[in-house]
This record gives C-alpha cells, sequence and structure tokens, in this order.
C-alpha cells in the first residue's frame, strides 16, 4: 500500500516540475493574431482616415444632460449634442430658441434614448430622450443632431426606463421612478399607499411640426417603475414595465423594497387603453386625461417576477419577454401568448390595487440561471435571436439560448455593466455583428485622472463563435442605455435651406438693419466670413449701440451657404454665446443692464481671419 | 464646278446647325477650384446664359483677395450669347436653304472671328478679375492671369480652366462646315 502511495506521489511530483519547468503558458490569455487570413483586434475596429464607421452609437449620457455620439467600431466620439443641459460649444441654451425650451432648467439626466420606429426598426429620422432629473421629454431631429422640442411631463417625477417607442412611433411611454402625489401637492408620507401615485404618460410625437404632445395618462400605484419595452410583431399592440417598491415603503429603500419576493411586470395593451380614452374612460385632473386602472379596468396586468427587476426586453420575433432579477439572479422567459391566453380566461391570481394578477406559472416559460452570473440587468439581442445578458456584480456579459435557457457564451468586461447596446439590438432585425458593454466603472484601465476614474464603454465582436472584447474606450459620465444604428440609415443636410419665409433672416448685406421701437432694439444681421454686419447703411456695420435698460434682441443668418462654416456670436462680458450654422437664423434675447463697451466676436473658428471677426456692443448710460 | 452645294455638304451643314443651336443648352466653358479644405473641388461652369456652380461660395472666398464677386450680372454678354448663337445657326440654316457656297465660305470665316472674339473675351475677363483687385483686401496678391485652358495656383487653390460639352459643338460645327466646303472644292 505504502508502495502505490510512494510510487504515485512520485509520479505526480515528476509531472508537477515537468509542468513548471517545460510547459509552455504563453497561449494563456488572450490571443494576439498575426495570422494573415485572420485579422487583429485593433485591425477589426481600425477604420483608416478617409472611410467613415458602419454604425453610428448614440450614448446616454446620464448627468450630464447630453448625447454622446461615436462611430462603431472605431469607438471615436464624433460629437456631443446638448440636449437638457446648456452646452457652451454650441451655444446651446442661450439662443432664445433653445433657452425657452431648456425652460429654466440647466441641466437634465439624459436616460434611455430611443429611435423612431417604421414596423419595428429603425428609421433614422428622430432620437427621443428623457431626462430623470426634471421630468422631461426632448426629441433631436437626425438631418441636424439638434434638439427641436423638449416637454415638461407633469404629474410624474423620474421617467427613467422611457422612452421605449412603439412600433411606428405612435406612443413613447414614460412611466414614474419616483412615486408622486398627482399634481405634486405636499402630501406626507404616511398617506403614501393612497395618496401617491406612479403616473405613466403616453407622449406623441407630431413629426410635421417636430412637436412632442401628452395623448394621456396612467395613474399607477405608487411603485418604481424601471425598465420597459414596447412588443413587436404579434405583440405590437402591447408593452412591458418592471417595478420595484411593491411594498410601497416609504423610507430606507435599499432594505424596505427588497423585502417582498415577487415585485410585478406591468403588461398593458396601449390600443385598448387608446380606446378607453376616445371612450371618454379617464378623468381630467390637472389639465391631462387620467386613467385610474382601478376605475377604469381593463387593458392592464400584472405578473408576477423575481423580486426588484431590472431589464425586461422583448425578444426580436415579439413572441416573448425576458426580465432580469438583478437581486434574484436568473433570467425568466415569458411567453406573450401564454399571457394573452391566460388573459382570455382569466386566470387570476387576484388583484392589486384594481389591477389583475395574472399566474405567474401560467406566463412563464422558463427561468435561465447561468451559474456564478450575478446581476443580470439587461438583455440584447442578435440576428439568431440569441439573447446577451449583461451581469452587473460578476462584470460579464451572457449570451444564451431564450429557447432553451441554455448559456452558450461568456465574456467578462471591465467592470459593472449596467446596459448593453447591439448593433440594432433591440428592432425587428438586430444585426448582430457588434454589442457594447456601457460599463459603470473602468478603474486601472486609463491613465489616472485623479480619484475618480473615467467609465467605459467596450465593443464586443459577435462575429466569431466567441466573443470577444476588441476595443476599449474611455467615456464621459455616465454610458447608460445607448442605440446603435447603421450609418446609412442617417441622412443629415449640410446647409440650412434659405426660409425666405422666416422674418427674422436676412440673407443679404443690402436688408441688415437696425430697428428702434421705444427701448426695444431689433437688429437684423448677417454672419458671413470673417465679419458681422447688422446695419450696412452705418459708419461701422459691425457695431451696435443701445442704452442701458433696452431690451436688445439680435437676429442673425449666416449668409455662408457652405458645409462646415459655422459662426459663433458672443458677447463679451456678458454671458452670451449664441451659434449660427451655415444657412441658420438665430436670435438672441437680452436686457442690455450693464453699460459699457463690450466687444463681440466670432467664437466658431470660421476662416483664416477668424480672429477679425468682431465688432462691439456699446451700452450708453442712463445719465 | 458647280456654284451649288451638294445635297451631301447640305445634309452636314443642317446637321452643324442643329449642333450649333443645341450648344445653347450645355455648360461651355468651366473653372474648377481645388485647395485642402475643398478636395471635392468649387465651380464655376458657364453656359452662353448662366453660370452655374459654387459661386456665392468662390465669391465668399475671393473677397479676401480683393476680387470682384462673380454674378450672371456682371457679365452683359450671357443676356445676348444666346441670341448670337441662334443667329448663327439661322445663318447655316439659310446657307443649307440657298446651298450657297460663297455664304458658307463667309460664315466660315465669321465663325473663325466669333471665335477668336470669344476667346479673347474670356481672357479679358480673366485678366480683369485678376488684376483688377482691390488695394485694401486683407490677402494681397501679385495680380494673376489664370490661363483660358490648363493648370494654374492662385494662393492655396489649384485651379483648372476647361473646354466643356457647348464648345464641343461647336468645334464639331466648325469642323462640319469646313468639310462640306472642302467636299465641295473637290468635285
Amino acid at each position: 500500500m505504502k508502495k502505490i502511495v510512494t510510487a504515485i506521489s512520485g509520479v505526480v511530483i515528476g509531472f508537477l516540475l515537468a509542468t513548471v519547468f517545460f510547459a509552455d503558458f504563453t497561449d494563456i490569455g488572450p490571443k494576439s493574431v498575426a495570422d494573415s487570413n485572420e485579422k487583429s483586434n485593433s485591425e477589426k475596429v481600425y477604420v483608416p482616415f478617409g472611410e467613415k464607421d458602419e454604425y453610428y452609437l448614440f450614448a446616454s449620457g446620464g448627468h450630464s444632460g447630453q448625447m454622446f455620439i461615436y462611430g462603431v467600431p472605431s469607438m471615436r466620439h464624433i460629437r456631443t449634442v446638448p440636449v437638457f443641459s446648456q452646452d457652451s460649444a454650441t451655444g446651446y441654451g442661450w439662443d432664445k430658441e433653445t433657452k425657452e425650451m431648456l425652460g429654466g432648467y440647466t441641466w437634465g439626466d439624459l436616460h434611455h434614448p430611443a429611435f423612431s420606429e417604421t414596423d419595428g426598426d429603425y428609421d433614422g429620422k428622430y432620437m427621443f430622450a428623457t431626462d430623470v432629473g426634471n421630468s422631461r421629454a426632448a426629441v433631436m431631429n437626425l438631418e441636424t443632431f439638434t434638439v427641436k422640442d423638449i416637454i415638461s411631463i407633469p404629474n410624474t417625477s423620474g421617467p427613467h426606463c422611457a422612452m421605449f417607442v412603439t412600433e411606428n412611433t405612435e406612443y413613447m411611454f414614460l412611466p414614474t421612478r419616483f412615486a408622486v402625489p398627482i399634481g405634486h401637492k405636499y402630501e406626507p408620507l404616511d398617506d403614501y399607499s393612497e395618496k401617491y401615485r406612479g403616473v405613466m404618460s403616453a407622449v406623441t410625437f407630431d413629426e410635421k411640426n417636430e412637436k412632442l404632445g401628452i395623448a394621456y395618462q396612467i395613474a399607477l400605484p405608487p411603485w418604481s417603475y424601471d425598465l420597459s419595452d414596447a412588443g413587436k410583431k404579434m405583440s405590437k399592440d402591447w408593452a412591458v414595465i418592471t417595478t420595484y417598491n411593491t411594498e410601497e415603503a416609504t423610507t430606507n429603500l435599499e432594505i424596505n423594497a427588497s423585502q417582498a419576493d415577487r415585485d410585478f411586470i406591468l403588461l398593458f395593451n396601449w390600443k385598448e387603453i387608446e380606446k378607453m380614452v376616445e371612450n371618454g374612460q379617464y378623468d381630467e385632473v390637472e389639465g391631462q386625461k387620467m386613467i385610474f386602472p382601478e376605475k377604469h379596468k381593463g387593458a392592464m396586468y400584472l405578473i408576477p417576477v423575481a423580486k426588484s427587476p431590472h431589464g425586461v426586453d422583448v425578444t426580436p420575433d415579439g413572441t416573448r419577454f425576458i426580465a432580469s432579477g438583478k437581486l434574484a439572479p436568473a433570467m425568466t422567459v415569458f411567453s406573450f401568448e401564454k399571457a394573452f391566453k391566460a388573459i382570455e380566461n382569466k386566470e387570476f391570481a387576484g388583484e392589486r390595487n384594481g389591477i389583475p394578477i395574472l399566474n405567474y406559472e401560467s406566463v412563464m416559460e422558463r427561468e435561465a440561471n447561468p451559474e456564478n452570473a450575478l446581476g443580470p440587468l439587461h438583455t440584447q439581442f442578435d440576428d439568431e435571436g440569441m439573447a446577451y445578458t449583461t451581469m452587473f456584480i460578476s462584470s460579464e456579459i451572457v449570451k444564451w439560448d431564450p429557447n432553451t435557457g441554455e448559456t452558450l457564451d461568456r465574456v467578462p468586461v471591465q467592470y459593472s455593466p449596467g446596459h448593453s447596446v447591439a448593433a440594432e439590438g433591440d428592432t425587428v432585425s438586430p444585426d448582430g455583428k457588434y454589442i457594447v458593454a456601457l460599463n459603470k466603472i473602468a478603474k486601472d484601465s486609463f491613465l489616472s485622472v485623479g480619484p475618480s476614474h473615467p467609465e467605459s464603454m467596450q465593443l464586443i465582436d459577435l462575429s466569431q463563435e466567441k466573443m470577444e472584447v476588441i476595443q476599449t474606450a474611455p467615456v464621459n459620465p455616465e454610458p447608460h442605455y445607448a442605440q446603435m444604428i447603421k450609418a446609412d440609415k442617417i441622412n443629415t443636410i449640410t446647409v440650412y435651406p434659405k426660409d425666405e419665409a422666416n422674418p427674422n433672416a436676412v440673407y443679404s448685406l443690402e436688408d441688415t438693419r437696425i430697428e428702434r421701437k421705444g427701448n426695444e432694439v431689433h437688429a437684423y444681421g448677417i454672419a458671413m466670413r470673417s465679419k458681422f454686419v447688422f446695419d450696412v447703411n452705418t459708419e461701422r456695420p459691425d457695431v451696435i449701440e443701445v442704452n442701458e435698460g433696452d431690451k436688445v434682441t439680435i437676429h442673425l443668418t449666416n449668409i455662408d451657404l457652405d458645409q462646415d462654416i459655422t459662426h459663433g456670436f458672443a458677447i463679451n462680458g456678458y454671458d452670451l454665446n449664441i451659434e449660427i450654422q451655415p444657412g441658420q437664423t438665430n436670435t438672441v434675447e437680452f436686457v442690455a443692464d450693464k453699460a459699457g463697451t463690450f466687444p463681440v466676436y466670432c467664437t466658431n473658428f470660421c476662416s483664416a481671419l477668424h480672429q477679425e471677426m468682431t465688432g462691439y456692443l456699446l451700452v450708453k448710460p442712463k445719465n | 464646278m458647280s456654284r451649288k452645294l451638294t445635297k451631301q455638304s447640305t445634309i452636314l451643314l443642317v446637321i452643324s446647325g442643329i449642333l450649333l443651336s443645341s450648344s445653347i443648352f450645355f455648360p461651355w466653358w468651366g473653372m474648377k477650384f481645388i485647395a485642402p479644405q475643398y478636395p471635392e473641388g468649387l465651380n464655376i461652369i458657364v453656359y452662353p446664359y448662366k453660370m452655374q456652380g459654387e459661386i456665392e461660395i468662390i465669391n465668399g472666398l475671393n473677397h479676401y483677395i480683393g476680387m470682384k464677386p462673380f454674378s450672371e450680372e456682371s457679365f452683359p454678354e450671357l443676356k445676348y450669347l444666346p441670341y448670337i448663337i441662334g443667329g448663327m445657326s439661322l445663318l447655316i440654316f439659310l446657307t443649307a436653304i440657298l446651298r450657297s457656297k460663297k455664304l458658307l465660305l463667309i460664315l466660315i470665316l465669321l465663325f473663325t472671328v466669333g471665335g477668336l472674339l470669344g476667346l479673347y473675351d474670356i481672357h479679358r475677363w480673366l485678366v480683369d478679375f485678376g488684376t483688377d483687385l482691390d488695394p485694401s483686401a486683407p490677402i494681397e496678391l501679385d495680380p494673376f492671369v489664370p490661363p483660358i485652358l490648363g493648370e494654374n495656383r492662385i494662393a492655396n487653390f489649384i485651379t483648372h480652366s476647361y473646354f466643356s460639352y457647348g464648345s464641343f459643338l461647336i468645334g464639331i460645327t466648325f469642323v462640319l462646315m469646313v468639310f462640306s466646303l472642302w467636299r465641295v472644292r473637290k468635285k
């Protein structure tokens, strides 16, 4: 016996020593392929000068209130588009139109960008976004990459999951993250369950006038509404939203909203709700058509789900929706077909706040639980219908098959991916080429910039059998959700077309003028390389002279109808700065309440003599 | 030797008349400006009755060197050139109807003189625009004259001057006219 043990341990030690001394460990870890047929990772993401990226990536900028535009696969940051925050680089928030649009707010928390859709596919016309910080919704035109309209959403506090767009952009639904009393009235938290509501709004978009509107609102129970998705194909009239705090806790939510074993998914039929509104089944509250589910019954159902869910995503074929557990580490695949059957048979397991609850078992198809995958948050899809779920806690993306629940592949990311976005990954026809992990943390990945490290986005190649991270890019705070669209779907304009009907536009030097009406001064000027002309008939055409206290309106038209010749207009010391793009007419309005001499100048480099593009605002003192 | 044009020459003349009159609707001459920031090039394309291209952008740039702005108004030729061409075409048709060899000879001479005058006119404008520069312009440049045909360099721009379809039609018209006269001589 002893002999055998000695012999075996001798052999084992021998193998161990041989391994330590002679084994080749060099092929452990990521391989950099130098094979002539296979591209290296840097070659896969390299877009040579003169060529352009295959996809646009629109990444929400979170509390910067901005939208970041990237090219994929290069991951080059192309442009920052201000949406809910002032941006002095583009003069956004100082000119009359954008200042009015921002409505006195100076920041926003931009979440969940969404493209306009036609038949469930991106049409490349508009981009919508919501503001959790100040409860607003915005629409950006993709011909100019500028925001066209912003509306405040009454009765709602922090539309987090929105926007999610229905199949033909009929509605964007904006549920609330923070339940509040209707009209934001004061109500004691002791009356939370009775007086507080999680109001959801059905926002509409009038494409002709580029205006957002609210069709109706639903006074949902006072829970927190998290992520959402609109149905597709067979489920196109439906939508799903996850909720948490169905405990209706009013303090220390970390503990108190994590007690119930099950929270809910709200499943609703917006087509039926539309009919309810048409039939007058609503109350008029705070100027809104408000539906109270306990009063105006129908079209809304609750489905129990593992506690504190985050993501709920509809599969590209529209037959299922997948909820991710966050605190219960599993993904649940639900079937629309089963849900419809249960609704038809009225198989309800009771009611909550007037809304019928469906049986978990009669809607659920399967649970997927990859080993040690923790914190599943959000799911995207590829061209074969395979699911990719971000694991917030175990920092990875897991590829799995919604048809079987089988785990297919896993790839680690650095670190803590909240959302991910696949190429057209939430449409009826995902492309399946790339997925980007939107990481909340990126410590040690880049040169240090102090205690707060940059966040990061990582590009993952889906075209091989194994997922592979092929590019990492640092990003500004903070990547949240994003949308990735094929570049050829977006058709930008190069110059604003002349608008002869615009009374503020001036296209020829002879028409420039400064008009005075009492204490109002209106200048109709032009910006051109490399001068301002406010009134061509004066001794100094680039000077505006006003009296202290005058209300000054300056309309400027950029008559350089040449692409990329953008002018700026800043008034030194007056805290004013606007931008005028080629062919555009823009207006700045202010009260000349500071007497003195204030140079004006072009802020946006326009040509060789840009430095000379200046003038004066002279404000004569009152006495 | 007959004094009348042959049937074949007459047909050639009719064709040349048609070509000449249709040349009104084609560009005759053009200039392309290429610079680092305009790799796609800026164009002035001259038709007998109009100008096309990125004229406003070119004017915007030209003010740096004090060049006068181009516009259709600054070229009075554009107003009467179509009539001259139309008139010439009518004369060709008339010659074809009369089958007059003498008239054809005169026409060819007229055509030669007209063509030379046309070239001189373009040259005159090029000299005018390139040398009559505003002395107070921000960028001081030695007066220059771009060629009627070929490449030139002005500041950061390389210019390509070229003849276009309209003048090719004129060329064919001229060749056809000479050819029909030559056919007659051969007889």
